[in-house]
């Protein structure tokens, strides 16, 4: 019936109708990712000179330890968020009561905001003279004011900061639709907590930790601007020395290529986490 | 007993996640009522910086980008999106067409910017306001794209069987039953690319070039240079602003398949 219907009446010009939205999308996306495909193994001065030379100088390079530590930060900050995160849904769906929407609001406007005035704001507590160097001091706890900003560890802590929203909301999503009695059956059954935890709950919030952690995991790792501007000079991230090459003069075919080697690896990272949690489902 | 032990635990534990959320920005706007400058400690209570934020030109003049490239991208993404779905209704073969879309949302926004940048300068398009809007509806077509398409898949086809029975050719179904039915979910679509592109970031950090400043680069760049309390009073009234939408967001109340 349908597809007689629609033959009916069918509008033959719809397609030119539906085509801005797939051009543009294929112009501004797949062939600038495609491009920067091609620009990696061009030569960086002589462009359309073909090398393979800006992989290898890649290799050559100190640039590994960079997506190291990258890869360390995209884990450590969704791992952290995935600790912080859990209870927090868990406290939403089934603690949070008749205040849930209050709850959530507050959980849902920082993604509504400038992330850049988060990071800011976090000056405001990890300065010299900030708040959390006033309540150290006046506790008595430490002599004089500890230096907490370019380092690694503010790093960190406006990570999870930044991405605890995109795993909490996740989880949440699922937990909203869990079955309660699903836990009730098993302890009736004779579970502990602990197995009803891992047996039950775990493998059936599985699909929203998987997306959380894919939201988390994949910017975590590209990002710039939190390291930029709380990390200082000495500590690199990928996101850096990617802007550092793609806004460099002359290196543009550099950072295209770092960008693709990053992607692969990233890729790469990927499949062996949902590799691992396939297995973790078998068991 | 002991659940009631879980229970008191996690609330703990959610307290002083929210604290650990709020805690900066009830400091940050707190500071944007001080007379003095950070670092300095609290003095008394001016609006000292909302006065200057007033007159603050380069500031404005930012602001007005972004309002300007979140617009246009909001309409032209949007725009697009609803001429896409037309098709969709149309054409019975659109599905793996609209996989395409999904893309934008599992590729890293910094990949995306370097793919557009080295593109444009390859063929020596002169980056600013235009090249802005190009990458930020391109951002827009990703959350638009899904989210329309999910409302119309749950859509009843019986009313434009109805209406197409009746008499009305597919245009008019589309135009008067199909796209009220849509609404909610082009208003929700248009409200989160607009707060999207106007927070956007690392796009407009590739593709503003140098003449052109958004709102986000202004921030960044004052950040990097030792910011004025000016940001504060800036940051409260964003805030208030973002909490509104959010508002109307929630009470639109569509189920956006972004988490």
């Amino acid at each position: 019936m349908k597809n007689r219907l629609q033959s009916l009446f069918a509008d033959r010009s719809a397609i030119f109708i539906g085509m801005p939205a797939l051009v543009w999308q294929v112009i501004f996306f797949y062939i600038p990712l495609f491009f920067m495909f091609y620009l990696s193994f061009n030569d960086s001065i002589d462009q359309g000179y073909y090398t393979i030379s800006n992989y290898s100088s890649l290799f050559k390079s100190s640039y590994i330890p960079v997506i190291f530590r990258s890869l360390l930060l995209a884990l450590f900050t969704s791992l952290s968020c995935l600790i912080i995160g859990y209870p927090l849904a868990y406290f939403l769906s089934f603690i949070a009561g008749r205040a849930k929407i209050f709850y959530l609001f507050l959980l849902i406007l920082p993604f509504w905001t400038n992330f850049l005035l988060h990071i800011y704001a976090w000056f405001y507590v990890l300065e010299r003279g900030g708040f959390l160097n006033r309540i150290l001091l006046w506790t008595g706890l430490i002599p004089e004011p500890i230096k907490f900003l370019n380092s690694t560890a503010a790093v960190m802590l406006v990570m999870v900061y930044c991405y605890l929203p995109f795993m909490t909301l996740p989880i949440y999503s699922i937990l909203e639709k869990f079955d309660r009695r699903l836990i009730e059956a098993s302890k009736d059954l004779g579970a502990t907590s602990w197995q009803t935890f891992t047996k039950i709950v775990v493998p059936l919030i599985l699909p929203g930790i998987q997306s959380g952690l894919f939201l988390v995991f994949v910017p975590a790792f590209g990002e710039f601007a939190i390291p930029a501007l709380l990390g200082g000079d000495r500590n690199m991230y990928v996101g850096n020395v990617i802007v550092q090459y793609i806004l460099g003069t002359d290196t543009m075919s550099l950072g295209a290529a770092f960008t693709v080697a990053v992607s692969i690896i990233l890729l790469l990272f990927i499949l062996f986490f949902a590799f691992i949690i396939k297995k973790v489902i078998k068991d | 007993m002991k659940s009631a032990l879980y229970r008191i635990l996690i609330s703990t534990a959610v307290f002083l996640t929210y604290l650990f959320l709020y805690l900066p920005i009830i400091i940050l706007i707190i500071y944007s009522f001080n007379s003095a400058a950070f670092p300095a400690a609290w003095q008394k209570f001016s609006l000292h910086w909302y006065q200057e934020l007033w007159y603050d030109r380069d500031l404005w003049d930012a602001f007005y980008n972004s309002i300007i490239v979140a617009i246009s991208a909001t309409f032209l993404s949007l725009t697009m999106g609803i001429a896409l779905m037309y098709f969709h209704m149309n054409s019975a073969r659109i599905k793996r067409w609209i996989m395409l879309f999904y893309g934008n949302l599992i590729v890293p926004e910094i990949f995306l910017a370097v793919g557009l940048l080295t593109f444009l300068s390859f063929f020596s398009v002169p980056l600013g306001i235009p090249t802005l809007i190009i990458g930020h509806a391109l951002l827009g077509l990703g959350y638009v794209v899904p989210i329309v398409y999910a409302r119309f898949s749950e859509l009843d086809y019986r009313l434009t069987e109805a209406s197409l029975d009746l008499g009305a050719s597919f245009s008019q179904t589309f135009i008067k039953i199909t796209l009220p039915l849509l609404v909610p979910s082009l208003i929700a679509a248009g409200l989160l690319v607009f707060i999207i592109s106007f927070d956007d970031f690392i796009l407009s950090f590739f593709c503003a070039g140098s003449t052109a400043q958004t709102l986000s680069l202004y921030i960044f760049g004052m950040i990097r240079s030792g910011a004025s309390p000016v940001i504060n009073a800036l940051s409260t009234l964003l805030l208030i602003v973002s909490s509104l939408l959010v508002m109307l967001f929630c009470w639109l109340n569509v189920k956006t398949k972004i988490f």
